[in-house]
């Protein structure tokens, strides 16, 4: 699946012509489309856990301390230094290539966090 | 939701075409199965054997329902059903009893597409513009009491919650005017910014593009867009209740 990617290291805008992510693969097929009613549902193993993952309780202590956490280890004069380099457009491919892996990365810790809750919230059940 | 197997003589179904425009697809479909259209009157339901037992949501059987409508999207209108219906009698179940209604959604959906945008932040850029904005997040930075962090924690809460609500709008106002419908997903993801499905004509396209590229440009650094499509209308078919 080619997957276009317009802009330079930015990478602000990524088209594709299908979905790629598992998220968007879910989204699009498991949670859209026409359900007509006459009809054996099959039930499918692992959706919960896939459909959880990336969908965050906003408003709890938790997500405070995170929010906190992650506000206090900003190192400003980076981010306005970046800014300013992407602004001048001399960013260069490798340093975009780092960051969106560090994006990746992370969502995949959310996601494996939110199964974790899931897990143990069943467990108690 | 019914668990239980499929009797032998089951369809999987991916989605309703015009009959005239419907073909099968050899072995494209689940399980490697091929995909018949099953045609009635003007209709056809696009159908492979159903699997047997249960089928795993994996993220290869997704992407071939997918692509399966996708396939029949190149030739023509197509109203994509959810993943996972199986149906014992296509025409008796489904193609019959809705035939009126198919009919009027199909000609309501042909010439038109979906094109599906997602934007997100970029965590430390939105963060840093918060401080930089925030008086007081700026002054709890730091701090480091449990109350202290709790507060910071809400303000930037705050923050976030209101910049979301302002730039999801500025971005579906000017999306808007192109679409002639459209679907937010309301449940939230951190960080995101909108997650919305957009329905329109296959002509414009690329004044959609055109917006997408512009307001894209205009975020740069600080909000990362993806754009999808064109798909088969997966967010705008609905049938009344009954």
């Amino acid at each position: 699946m080619a997957i276009a990617t317009r802009g330079t290291a930015s990478n602000y805008l990524q088209r594709a012509p299908s979905p790629s992510g598992l998220a968007d693969v879910v989204d699009l097929i498991l949670d859209k489309g026409l359900v007509i009613d006459a009809y054996i549902r099959i039930a499918v193993i692992g959706i919960e856990l896939i459909t959880i993952d990336a969908r965050i309780v906003i408003a709890s202590v938790d997500t405070y301390l995170r929010f906190a956490e992650q506000v206090n280890r900003l190192d400003l004069t980076q981010t306005e230094a970046a800014g300013l380099a992407e602004l001048r457009g001399d960013n260069d491919q490798r340093g975009g290539k780092e960051k969106s892996q560090g994006m990746m990365e992370g969502a995949k810790d959310k996601a494996s966090d939110a199964k974790k809750g899931l897990k143990e919230r069943v467990g108690r059940d | 939701m019914a668990v239980q197997s499929p009797p032998l003589t089951a369809l999987y179904c991916y989605g309703v075409t015009w009959a005239d425009a419907a073909e099968a697809q050899r072995s494209g479909g689940l399980a490697g199965k091929s995909v018949e259209p099953v045609r009635f009157e003007q209709l056809a339901a696009l159908t492979s054997e159903a699997p047997e037992g249960k089928i795993r949501a994996r993220r290869a059987d997704l992407m071939c329902h997918f692509d399966v409508l996708s396939r029949a999207f190149e030739r023509g209108t197509v109203i994509p059903l959810r993943f996972g219906i199986v149906l014992e009698d296509v025409v008796e179940d489904f193609l019959r009893p809705r035939h009126d209604e198919l009919v009027r959604l199909l000609r309501e959906l042909d010439g038109r597409v979906e094109l599906r945008v997602t934007a997100h932040y970029r965590e430390e850029a939105i963060l840093a513009e918060i401080v930089r904005e925030n008086e007081r997040v700026a002054r709890l930075r730091g701090e480091s009491s449990q109350a202290q962090l709790i507060e910071l924690g809400k303000l930037v809460a705050g923050e976030l919650r209101a910049r979301t609500d302002h730039d999801a709008r500025a971005i579906l106002d000017r999306l808007r005017k192109l679409a002639l419908d459209q679907e937010v997903d309301e449940e939230p993801i951190e960080h995101q910014v909108l997650r919305a499905s957009f329905l329109v004509e296959r002509k414009k396209v690329p004044a959609f593009d055109k917006a997408m590229e512009d307001l894209a440009s205009g975020q740069a650094g600080r909000i990362d867009f993806k754009y999808v499509g064109p798909l088969p209308p997966h967010s705008f078919v609905g049938l009344e209740a009954g």
